[in-house]
């Protein structure tokens, strides 16, 4: 059985181009338009890691990642922020929240997986 | 302090520069100035709100149509990545050794080197033929010579039956005139006679098969020396035809090999020019971000537009100049501090963003 991996993201183009790249290396795939959406998405499955946007509606990414650590079944779940923001200081509330890793956007497919690849 | 009091304005006028007719008082001047202000800042907003809204709408339509055809030149790509496959696979099977593209040029050499030898062992062994049958015109050639010699004996045997005949009727007159002293004699000429002829007959049946014979040794002869010729000429030749066609069988298979490393080198390019335009559609979003930041701005905008008006309605209704400037600067003042600072791209190129892992 592959590994599944939740991409969070309020663009649509952003879901596509990480679908695009994820599914070409063989992996599967489910989307999400906000963190209130993730979670709902995530419910029952097994996720191999969630890559999530931050600025977003509804529910943003550092929230998410929040939420997802208080769940059990994801408390160990690699947690990937790709994201426009580059500033320190977001960085490291992403990192307090529970984020494995942060990405700046945009991301490059090879360099997306390499980091993907590490932490699965 | 706020743009207009600190004289920075970037839209309107300043109040320096808004001219101030002498016999007007100041509530006159500010009525103005706020009418003025409102006015411009609802214009810029009215006009650039639809402008953006439109570059946001264009700029996603297109990304949508690079998706699509990002989506269906990779599908290309991926089918063109498994028809390479397919031809190495089948020029593998064909020739019988594994996947790997410097075996199947190999195999080929030993097929190409086992074809040859095969037709080498066939040229030889017609060559082989060839100079048996030789020998066996040679053979033939000698039984005829033997047969024209025979034909010569029996005519001599022919010419001593015809004497012996001629002798037998001399005897037989000799016999006759030795009347009773001859009676035994002529029985002998007579015997002698019918050998003679019967000698004669047999000499002449064998000399009609031995023509028969040489006839046929002629026709065989004839036969033996065409197929010598003939297979020689024919084995080269095919050995010529098989080499040319072992040739150009080799040239088509590295031709193929080459056509086949060709569309794999230009599937990787496709590959890494697909994360070009993958990183490059990200921009998108980020255009997008942009343009809700540029939005966010002209609702602030907006908001000060309504601080003037609210200026004008307190000035209207008697409300003291310097309790409604007080009034306006603190209603700019709690929007210049609500205004999120915020720089949706901090990207200033195309290249892939950082990464860091905790």
């Amino acid at each position: 059985m592959g590994h599944c991996i939740l991409t969070v993201d309020d663009s649509s183009t952003m879901r596509q181009m990480i679908t695009f790249t994820l599914k070409g290396a063989g992996f599967d795939v489910l989307e999400a338009g906000d963190g209130l959406e993730a979670l709902e998405v995530a419910k029952g499955k097994k996720l191999s890691l969630i890559i999530t946007d931050v600025n977003m509606p509804r529910m943003d990414g550092i929230t998410l990642v929040q939420r997802m650590r208080a769940l059990p079944e994801f408390k160990f779940t690699p947690i990937l922020v790709l994201t426009t923001e580059s500033d320190a200081s977001m960085k490291q509330k992403g990192k307090e929240a529970g984020a494995t890793g942060w990405i700046v956007k945009p991301f490059s497919p090879e360099k997306l997986l390499d980091v993907v690849n590490k932490v699965i | 302090m706020n743009r207009w009091f600190s004289g920075n304005s970037a839209t309107g006028p300043t109040p320096a520069e808004e001219p101030v007719a002498p016999t007007e008082g100041l509530r006159d001047t500010l009525l103005r100035l706020a009418a003025c202000e409102a006015r411009m800042l609802e214009g810029q907003v009215n006009f650039l709100t639809p402008e953006l809204l439109q570059v946001d709408s264009l700029v996603r339509e297109a990304a949508g149509t690079l998706e699509d055809a990002l989506k269906t030149l990779d599908r290309s790509v991926q089918h063109q990545h498994l028809l390479a496959g397919e031809i190495q696979a089948a020029m593998q099977s064909s020739l019988g050794g594994d996947s790997d593209g410097e075996a199947a040029g190999g195999n080929f050499d030993a097929m190409s080197a086992t074809i040859m030898g095969t037709i080498d062992g066939f040229v030889n062994h017609i060559a082989e033929i060839s100079e048996s049958t030789v020998q066996l015109a040679e053979q033939v050639n000698d039984i005829r010579e033997r047969s024209q010699r025979m034909e010569t004996m029996l005519e001599e045997l022919t010419e001593i039956a015809g004497r012996t005949h001629l002798l037998s009727l001399n005897a037989s007159i000799e016999a006759a005139h030795a009347r009773q002293f001859g009676a035994g004699f002529a029985v002998v000429a007579g015997e002698v006679s019918k050998l003679a002829d019967r000698s004669t007959a047999l000499s002449n049946t064998i000399q009609e098969q031995v023509l028969g014979t040489r006839q046929a040794l002629e026709r065989t002869d004839a036969h033996v020396h065409a197929i010598a010729s003939q297979d020689m000429d024919v084995a080269l030749k095919s050995k010529g035809e098989s080499e040319s066609l072992v040739m150009a069988l080799r040239t088509s298979n590295w031709i193929v090999k080459d056509l086949v490393s060709q569309l794999e080198q230009n599937a990787r390019k496709v590959t890494e020019q697909v994360g070009h335009v993958v990183r490059s559609l990200q921009f998108e979003d980020l255009v997008h971000q942009t343009l809700m930041a540029c939005l966010k701005e002209l609702g602030n905008l907006l908001e000060q537009a309504q601080a003037w008006k609210a200026l004008e309605v307190s000035l209207k209704a008697g409300e003291p100049e310097a309790a409604a400037l007080a009034s306006l600067e603190a209603t700019l003042g709690q929007i210049e501090a609500a205004r999120v600072q915020f720089r949706a791209v901090k990207s200033g190129s195309l290249a892939a963003g950082e990464v860091d892992l905790f």
